[in-house]
Parts: C-alpha cells; sequence; structure tokens
C-alpha cells in the first residue's frame, strides 16, 4: 500500500511530557521509520501555531496521513481531526498516542519513560498506515417529541418543550395526569397546595395546542434512532413519529408488606404515607376503632437506607414525616407524636428551619441506628394502646418502647416493577435499583447513553418537587438543542455486517448494549443501523462467524498496532 | 429491658415549674463543659434527653441530678439557650416528688396554695398549743422580769418543748429517711445485682463527708464563695440542731447566759447570713443559677432568714431587755415559723437536696462497687459497660 506519507508531531506539552520524556529521541526514532516523511517535536501542538505546522506540512510535504503523540485522546483528538480536515485530509487519518497520561504523568524514570513513549508512538505509527477514510453522515431530525409519564415532571418538560412551538405527545399509562403527587395535600416545608399545582400544570398542558394527552396508553414498541423514532402504541394501530423520547415514569412507593418488622398488613392501626396523606386529604384522624389517635408514632426509612431492601435514601420522606408531624399538631392539639428517625435529612431551602420549627410543637424525636429499626408489635393485653414500637434510642443507650394507637410509615419510593421493560422499550439502561442512569451524572444528568432518549424525575432517582421541576426544565432545554438544528451527526465508527459471511445466528442482536443491530427476515442475516451503532465492538467480538467489523476498529488495525508496540528497537 | 415512654412527663416537669424542654437537640456541649460530670457519670445532656423523651421511671435509677450543683456553666454554652442547668433543677424537684410516697411534695411544688395552706396551718396548731393550754389555765405565766433574763419556761415548761422537739424529730426523720430509703432502692435496683451489705458500712464515710461539707461544690468553676456559704449553712444547722435536740435545757435557761451562748451565736449569724445571701442573689438575679427561681426557691431562704431574725429578736427581748411580754410572744412567732419551715422543708422541699444529694453519692458508689465486684466474679456475663461500674471521684 506504499508509498505512504507519514507525519509525526510529539508534543511537549510545556513541561508536562518534556521534563519526563525525550522528545527529541522520540521524533528522531521515528523518523527512521519507512514511510514516515517527517517527524518534528513542538512545545503545543493544540496551539494555533502547533496546528499550523501540521497543516503546512500536509499541504507542502503531501502528507496523506498524521501521527500526533501527545496527551489522551479524549482531550484533543476533536482537535487534530479538524486541523486535518481544515488542510484538506479526511479527519480519520489520524492517529493519537497518548504519552502524557499514559506517560510522563505516571513514570519517573526518564529512559524508561522515554522507552515506552517510542513504543506508543511506533504504535501509531504501524497503525495510521491502515486507517482509510471515514464518512459522517447527517440525518435529518422530527421536531415532535414524546413524553413518557404524565406525572410533575412530564407534564413540566411538555409545557417547556410546547412553549417553544414544538409538539409534544404527552403518554400517561393511567386514566389521569398527575402522577404521585396526587393525593398529597401540601409540600413541604413551605407547605404550598399540591392540588393547585397540579390543576395549574394540568390546565395548561390540556389547553396547550401543541400538546397531544395521550392518557390510558402505553407504548408498545420503539424503533428507529436519535431524529427518527416510530413508537408503537400498544391500545391500537396509532404510531408516532418522534425526533426525541423523555422518559419520566416516576416512581411507587415501596410495600411495606414485605417488612414483617413494620407491621404493616398484620396491624389495622399501621399505615404507610400513602395512606396517611389520604387521612389528612379527609381530615379525619382515626384508629380502627374510630377514635382519634393519641399516640401517634412515625417511623422514617422504612424500606431505604437499609441492606434488607434498599440502600439508597428516598429523600423525601424526611421532610415529609416533619409536615405530617405539623399536620398532626394542628388536629390533635393533645396528641403524642412521635418521629423514629435515624438521620435527619432537612436539606435544601428552609428545610432546617421547618425542622427546627416542627420541634418546637411539641414533637418527640427518637433516633434508632440504621442497621437496627424499629419494630412494631402487637401490646400485650390490657395496655391502653394497642401497638407497641419496640427500638434501640441511640440519644439515650436505652432499649425504649412507644405506646402507640396509630403508626406512619414512612415508606421508601422505589424504581417503578417495569422500569427494566421501560428501560428496554428505548435502550437505555437502569442501575441496580432499577433507576434509569444518565449519560453523566455531573455533565449530561438529562440524557442518557442512546441519543435522542432524555430521562427527568424520580424515575432517575427519588426527588422531590422542586428537583423534579428543575430537571424537567434541563431536559427539555436538552431537547430543544437537540430538534432545533433540524438534523444530527451520526458517528462514523460503526460496526458493519458482511452480510455474505453473515449465518443469521443474531448473537449480535442478543449482545447489542444499544439495540442497533436489525435482523432482516428477507434475507436472513443481521444488519447494524448505523445512526443507533455506538462502534463499541461488542457484537463484533462476539459474531461467531467474525463478519462483523467495527470500522476504526477493524481486526487489521488493532493487529499493526500491537505490530508496531512490539516491533524491535530501532535505536 | 425496654422503657416505656410517657408523653405526659415533660408536661409534669413544666407544671413544677420547668421552662422548656423542647430547645435541647442534643448536641452534648452540656456535657463536655460540666466540670462535674467524669466517666460513667455524664450529664446532663442525658437527663434531659430522657426528660424529653418521657423515660420518667428511668430517671429515678439515675444520681446524675443530685451531682449537678446548679453552677450555670452549661446553661451559658448552650448553642440552643435550652437552659440545661434549669432542667436539672427541675429534675431534682422531679426526683423530690418521685422518692415521696405521701405525694405532698409534689402539692408543694405545683402548687403556691397548698404550700402556703400548710404553712399556716402548721403556724395556726403551733401558736395554738402555746396559746389555748394558757388560756385553759390561766395564771400560769409570769409577767414580771427575772434578774438578767425572762422565766421563759414559766410560759413554754422546757420538758413540753423537749418532748415537741422529740416528735418533731421522729416525724421528721421517718418522713426523711423513708423517701431515702426509696431513692436507694431506686438507685441500686438499676444495677441488677446483687449488693454486699458491708458496701453499706465501707461507703458510710463518704456519706458523713458530703453531707457536713457538700465538698463536690468546689469543684466547680469559681463557686468557692457559693460553696462556703452552703458550708456556714451546714455548720450553722449542725449546731443549732444540737443545741435544740440535746441541750435544750441549757439554751432554754430563765436566767443568764452561759456556755450555748458563743455557739448559738455563731450558728445564727451563720444561718442568717447565708439565707440573705441567697435572698440577695434571687433578688438580683444575677448568678446564672439564680435566672429561673421558683416560688419554693424563695420560701425556704425566706423562711430560713425570719427565724434567725425572730430567734434574735427573741434573744434581744430576753436578755438584754429583760422583757417577758414581748420575749413570750416573739418566742411563738418563732415558734410558728420554724417548726411549719422544717415541716415542709426538710422531707419534701428545698431543705431534703441536702440529704439527697451525700445520699446519691453514697448510693452511686455501693452500685458501682458491687457492679465490679459482680463483673470480677462473671467477667462480661452482665452486659454492663465498664463506665457505669465507675465508682465516683470523691
Ligand atoms: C406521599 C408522598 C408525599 C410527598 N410529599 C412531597 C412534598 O411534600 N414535597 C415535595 O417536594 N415532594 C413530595 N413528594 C414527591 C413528589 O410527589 C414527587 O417528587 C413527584 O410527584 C415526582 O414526579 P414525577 O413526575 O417524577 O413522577 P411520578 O409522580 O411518579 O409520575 C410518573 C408518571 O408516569 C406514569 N408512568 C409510569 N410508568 C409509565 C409507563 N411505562 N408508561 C406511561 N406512563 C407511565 C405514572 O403513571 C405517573 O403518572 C411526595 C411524594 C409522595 C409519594
Ligand atoms: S429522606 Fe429521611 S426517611 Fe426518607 S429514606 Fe432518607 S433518611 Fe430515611
Ligand atoms: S458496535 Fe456496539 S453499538 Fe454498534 S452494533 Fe455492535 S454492539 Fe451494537
Ligand atoms: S453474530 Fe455474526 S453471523 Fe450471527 S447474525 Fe450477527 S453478524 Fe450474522
Ligand atoms: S442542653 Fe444545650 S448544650 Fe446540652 S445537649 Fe441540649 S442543646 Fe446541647
Ligand atoms: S449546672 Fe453546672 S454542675 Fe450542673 S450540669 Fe450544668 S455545668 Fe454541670
Amino acid at each position: 500500500m506504499n508509498p505512504q506519507r507519514i507525519g509525526v508531531y510529539v508534543c511537549w506539552c510545556g513541561s508536562n511530557i518534556a521534563k519526563i520524556v525525550d522528545v527529541e529521541k522520540v521524533a528522531r526514532v521515528m523518523a527512521r521509520i519507512p514511510g514516515v516523511e517527517v517527524s518534528r517535536e513542538y512545545k503545543y501542538m493544540c496551539s494555533d501555531p502547533g496546528q499550523e505546522l501540521i497543516m503546512k506540512d500536509i499541504k507542502e510535504l503531501g502528507l496523506d496521513r498524521v501521527v500526533v503523540a501527545s496527551c489522551s485522546p479524549r482531550m484533543h483528538e476533536p482537535t487534530f481531526r479538524k486541523t486535518l480536515k481544515l488542510a484538506g485530509l479526511n479527519p480519520y487519518m489520524l492517529e493519537m498516542a497518548n504519552i502524557r497520561e499514559h506517560v510522563s504523568w505516571v513514570h519517573e524514570n526518564q529512559e524508561l519513560a522515554t522507552a515506552k513513549a517510542i513504543n506508543l508512538t511506533r504504535a501509531a505509527v504501524h497503525r495510521v498506515m491502515v486507517h482509510a477514510p471515514l464518512v459522517q453522515h447527517e440525518v435529518p431530525v422530527n421536531r415532535a417529541t414524546m413524553v413518557l409519564g404524565g406525572g410533575i415532571t412530564g407534564m413540566t418538560a411538555a409545557l417547556r418543550i410546547a412553549g417553544q412551538g414544538r409538539k409534544v405527545y404527552l403518554v400517561e399509562r393511567s386514566d389521569e395526569l398527575g402522577g404521585r403527587a396526587i393525593g398529597v395535600g401540601r409540600a413541604g416545608p413551605h407547605m404550598n397546595s399540591v392540588a393547585a399545582l397540579l390543576d395549574n400544570l394540568t390546565t395548561r398542558v390540556n389547553d396547550s395546542a401543541y400538546i397531544d394527552v395521550l392518557t390510558g396508553t402505553v407504548v408498545g414498541e420503539v424503533s428507529g434512532f436519535v431524529g427518527n423514532f416510530l413508537v408503537r402504541l400498544a391500545n391500537g394501530t396509532r404510531e408516532l413519529t418522534v425526533g426525541a423520547i423523555v422518559v419520566a415514569t416516576g416512581t411507587q412507593p415501596f410495600d411495606a408488606k414485605k417488612l414483617h418488622r413494620s407491621g404493616y398488613g398484620r396491624f389495622p392501626n399501621v399505615v404507610t404515607s400513602t395512606q396517611f396523606e389520604e387521612m389528612a386529604a379527609s381530615g379525619r384522624f382515626t384508629t380502627e376503632s374510630g377514635k382519634a389517635p393519641r399516640r401517634v408514632a412515625i417511623i422514617h426509612c422504612v424500606g431505604s437506607r437499609d441492606s434488607e431492601t434498599h440502600s439508597y435514601c428516598s429523600r423525601t420522606c424526611c421532610m415529609d414525616a416533619l409536615r405530617f408531624s405539623n399536620i398532626l399538631r394542628d388536629a390533635l392539639p393533645d396528641a403524642a407524636i412521635y418521629q423514629a428517625y435515624s438521620d435527619m435529612r432537612a436539606f435544601g431551602r428552609d428545610a432546617e428551619e421547618f425542622y427546627a420549627r416542627t420541634a418546637e410543637r411539641d414533637v418527640t424525636f427518637l433516633l434508632f441506628d440504621k442497621l437496627l429499626p424499629p419494630t412494631v408489635s402487637e401490646a400485650p393485653a390490657g395496655d391502653p394502646y394497642p401497638l407497641l414500637v419496640t427500638m434501640d434510642e441511640i440519644a439515650t443507650g436505652i432499649a425504649i418502647e412507644v405506646p402507640a394507637d396509630l403508626v406512619v410509615l414512612m415508606v421508601a419510593r422505589e424504581a417503578c416493577s417495569d422500569a427494566k421493560d421501560v428501560a428496554k422499550l428505548v435502550s437505555i439502561s437502569v442501575d441496580k435499583d432499577g433507576f434509569f442512569i444518565e449519560k453523566h451524572p455531573k455533565l449530561d444528568p438529562a440524557a442518557t447513553t442512546t441519543d435522542g432518549i432524555y430521562i427527568a424525575g424520580s424515575c432517575q432517582g427519588p426527588k422531590d418537587i422542586p428537583d423534579c421541576m428543575s430537571q424537567a426544565g434541563a431536559t427539555a432545554a436538552r431537547v430543544l438543542a437537540a430538534i432545533t438544528m433540524g438534523k444530527v451527526k451520526v458517528p462514523a465508527t460503526t460496526a458493519t455486517v458482511n452480510e455474505d459471511l453473515c449465518v443469521g445466528c443474531q448473537t449480535c442482536i442478543s449482545v447489542c448494549p444499544y439495540g442497533a443491530v436489525i435482523y432482516l427476515d428477507k434475507h436472513r442475516v443481521s444488519r447494524v443501523e448505523e445512526v443507533i451503532c455506538k462502534g463499541c465492538g461488542t457484537c463484533a467480538a462476539a459474531c461467531p462467524a467474525g463478519t462483523i467489523s467495527p470500522r476504526h476498529f477493524t481486526d487489521n488495525q488493532v493487529l499493526q498496532q500491537l505490530e508496531g508496540l512490539l516491533a524491535a528497537e530501532e535505536g | 429491658m425496654s422503657r416505656r415512654l410517657d408523653p405526659t412527663l415533660p408536661a409534669r416537669l413544666r407544671e413544677m415549674g420547668l421552662m422548656d424542654n423542647s430547645k435541647c437537640f442534643n448536641c452534648g456541649h452540656c456535657t463536655a463543659v460540666c466540670q462535674l460530670t467524669e466517666e460513667g457519670f455524664a450529664y446532663p445532656r442525658q437527663d434531659i434527653r430522657m426528660l424529653q423523651m418521657g423515660l420518667g421511671d428511668a430517671l429515678t435509677e439515675r444520681v446524675e441530678p443530685w451531682l449537678c450543683y446548679y453552677c450555670g456553666d452549661c446553661t451559658k454554652s448552650c448553642p440552643r439557650d435550652a437552659n440545661p442547668a434549669e432542667q436539672m433543677m427541675a429534675l431534682r424537684r422531679y426526683l423530690t416528688a418521685a422518692y415521696d410516697w405521701t405525694g405532698l411534695a409534689w402539692k408543694f411544688y405545683t402548687s403556691k396554695a397548698w404550700e402556703i395552706g400548710v404553712l399556716l396551718g402548721l403556724a395556726l396548731i403551733v401558736v395554738g398549743l402555746f396559746v389555748v393550754p394558757h388560756l385553759l389555765h390561766p395564771g400560769q405565766i409570769q409577767w414580771e422580769p427575772l434578774d438578767g433574763g425572762v422565766a421563759v419556761s414559766s410560759f413554754a415548761a422546757v420538758s413540753w418543748v423537749h418532748l415537741g422537739d422529740m416528735v418533731m424529730l421522729g416525724l421528721l426523720s421517718f418522713l426523711l429517711l423513708s423517701n431515702i430509703f426509696r431513692m436507694g432502692r431506686r438507685i441500686l435496683g438499676a444495677a441488677r445485682v446483687p449488693i454486699p451489705i458491708t458496701l453499706y458500712l465501707s461507703e458510710a464515710w463518704h456519706l458523713v463527708t458530703h453531707f457536713a461539707t457538700q465538698r463536690r461544690f468546689g469543684k466547680c468553676n469559681d463557686k468557692e464563695a457559693y460553696w462556703v456559704v452552703h458550708l456556714m449553712l451546714m455548720s450553722g444547722y449542725a449546731i443549732m440542731f444540737l443545741l435544740v435536740i440535746v441541750f435544750l435545757s441549757s439554751l432554754q435557761t430563765d436566767v443568764g447566759l452561759n456556755w450555748t451562748t458563743l455557739p448559738g451565736y455563731f450558728a445564727t449569724f451563720a444561718l442568717l447570713y447565708a439565707s440573705a445571701y441567697f435572698l440577695r442573689g434571687r433578688w438580683q438575679k444575677s448568678a446564672e443559677v439564680n435566672r429561673y427561681s421558683t416560688f419554693s426557691d424563695w420560701l425556704f431562704p425566706a423562711l430560713l432568714f425570719a427565724t434567725s431574725l425572730t430567734g434574735i429578736l427573741m434573744h434581744i427581748f430576753r436578755y438584754y431587755l429583760t422583757w417577758p411580754a414581748g420575749t413570750y410572744v416573739m418566742y411563738v412567732i418563732h415558734m410558728a415559723i420554724v417548726v411549719p419551715m422544717l415541716m415542709v422543708e426538710v422531707p419534701f422541699s428545698k431543705w431534703s437536696h441536702l440529704a439527697y444529694r451525700p445520699f446519691a453519692i453514697y448510693f452511686a458508689n455501693i452500685r458501682s462497687k458491687a457492679l465490679q465486684a459482680a463483673q470480677k466474679t462473671q467477667p462480661g456475663s452482665l452486659g454492663v459497660p465498664p463506665a457505669v461500674s465507675n465508682a465516683l471521684e470523691v
């Protein structure tokens, strides 16, 4: 395939690389490899003069491929690809050797470090010899969006997107919009009416000309890729074409029956936080015997922060418990109110003050170790109260029993039982608890690893209303940015199936984490949807016939790289 | 054994004058600054927490409230203005009422009307005891002065007064000791191990020295003056006790001063000075300890002051003015103050604290040593944390 004209550029990175690696020697050694037309070192390759140096050589010396030995490609591969493109070369004719993170930052011995830098750069030179030009496609984007889940988050995201004049399909499984917030009376710490909030959202959603509300609707199948999803609804023949999908399917309450010690399901006077909300809404607090309760014990972390059930904190229940104490105190001035807690999560604005104010209303806080949560049992015959809550109170070190006639369990909020199915439907991942995983927890919390699929609200992890609102807004902004361009770039480094050799075993389909491989019934072969494929290479490794080749990571390219790495020292 | 919570406890303490029990968030700052806490005896945080939670029953097993001498250091450093020192004071009232089987202590702490009513009632009885016999058998009183004195015995025969003293001593001892017995049963019962009888004897000397000196007080910061005054008070009590109970016939003679005069003067001065000191402090509310005085906190020094004053007046009328009528009247007034004061204060109120404090130390040390002994014979079998078996520093 020669003659090739390769340019090698070794970077000093100021003193970052040069103080450990003898960059001049690296450049000298590379110059001797056949095919290397020019080999230089320079203080900062990524700087404008550095890039101009490369462009000048490409033009003047007629280089057809480039190796840059510098920092991690994560950092500057896009930079140098652009340099090549500006100079008229295909950007994929670049290979980088990482001699900073992999060499100068992690080694102290200059001689050995230089030898390693030489090996890595030589591997890059050998690899670039077999690079092939690749083309990055652009696909048009459908500007409609589907929002899955009509809770506070879903409605808010839909309104924000519709506010920019974009079509939204709001798909809600139940017959009503509102989600888990339905029935919640007031939201702490400011005691705003949740009903009023929901009313505001639902009215605006229903009134919006851009939002198509589809309640009582379940999605059957999602196919396609970013910008071009085809959504088939399970209840009929209707199909939606959308460019982006926002998943906002929320949470479900933990079933306290699973914890024997909670007493739930065994004693009628043990209720969950949801049931308590119903009592509060009716304004009638009663025990099983129809009387007003006189001793109420509120137990935190039921199903949360616990090795048997969920290890995470459900985040809203501490404040809910404080709110419940206030509601109880208003309704029952003489009742004893206990809160058995293991840490008070009073974060966020005004929450700590809310806690302090609640404590002044004759609420008794009892501290337990989260490894030893309280147990609810039946009181012995003759006791004035039907229930006993027993626990080790760790602020006093005393084992106590609390007589109670009403026990409120602050149950965990867990991922919906069908979260895994939803994740599969749209090719995203769930964590060990069933919550959807974002692309990056800090840098990109609203997107997922699948282009065009976004998440928002409590389906990503328990959140209170303000956090749900914020993320809904962030997600909407992310969606709008993606669809407004009207087109998306799809990566060029995708896998391809040599359909002549494919035996149709569909192993690739079962392993692909992104659902990028489809099976062509007619031809009995698999085909990679390039717009979806991330080029991860999993299918290529799994294919028993060896017919899948990931572009830019072909067997030949990898072998050449190895050969370069292992080649004898050339001086 | 788990302890049952009683939500009515804080309200009951508030009835006894506790200001507020909700502010404390259990940081433990107070315990850290308290000069008197030691390993195994940490307070006041724990006691305040138990109060908040309604662990009234478990509190009666604790000696810690008696180890606190109300210096106020904790209150000054509390980040929540929860006033821990005052809460400890309230707990001492609670414990006094809890030990008392008659229920009178509770009545006195919660009702001014009860306390004043009983004091006045007793005063009337005393007046009656002096006046009624003379009304029935008139002509016995000598209204003329003697040479260098007054014929007090013609008004109040020493034998009768002595009998009255003895009856009162018996009654007070019975009430106080029965309450102390109940206190000991609670504190020692908490050890849940057998108590070797010998310990009661070997620890007894602590009881005597603490009772006489209240010397833990001296451990507080800047409290030396306070402690000296307390010491004066104690010595005044002790001397007066001996004079009245043992040497009444020498104290109450009809003529002339005798050997009892000097110690009597000292004791009177000590009681007058101490009560005036406490009253002044309460009035000025300068020290932390005095910020939240309740009615009963006032009453005791006030009565003590009045007792000393009437005693002095009587003495002046008798020896220096030799004025029989004034002497007799002052005698009755003096007795009408001192008898109700002792009957109310000794077994039920402030004065009983002077007895409970040393007994608390006594019982605590017996309990600790019993636990140590039990741990030695059956190591590890008790599940008792080592701190609990620490003896108090004395
Ligand atoms: C008892 C209780 C009290 C609370 N109190 C407070 C408070 O005081 N303050 C506060 O800030 N927050 C509070 N919260 C939390 C608040 O309610 C939530 O933060 C909020 O409701 C979450 O909204 P969401 O839209 O993310 O999820 P959800 O409300 O759970 O909504 C999800 C929606 O998606 C739908 N859905 C699920 N799966 C699918 C599917 N596969 N297809 C179609 N639709 C689907 C569901 O039917 C639901 O309507 C409380 C929550 C509870 C349970
Ligand atoms: S928010 Fe509070 S009650 Fe809820 S899981 Fe977290 S710590 Fe427990
Ligand atoms: S390379 Fe990865 S993403 Fe692409 S088809 Fe193969 S397995 Fe799927
Ligand atoms: S694994 Fe290979 S042979 Fe099997 S279907 Fe996929 S491409 Fe074809
Ligand atoms: S009384 Fe004050 S210092 Fe002591 S634990 Fe409570 S808040 Fe802290
Ligand atoms: S008042 Fe003084 S002795 Fe009592 S607990 Fe506070 S710091 Fe300790």
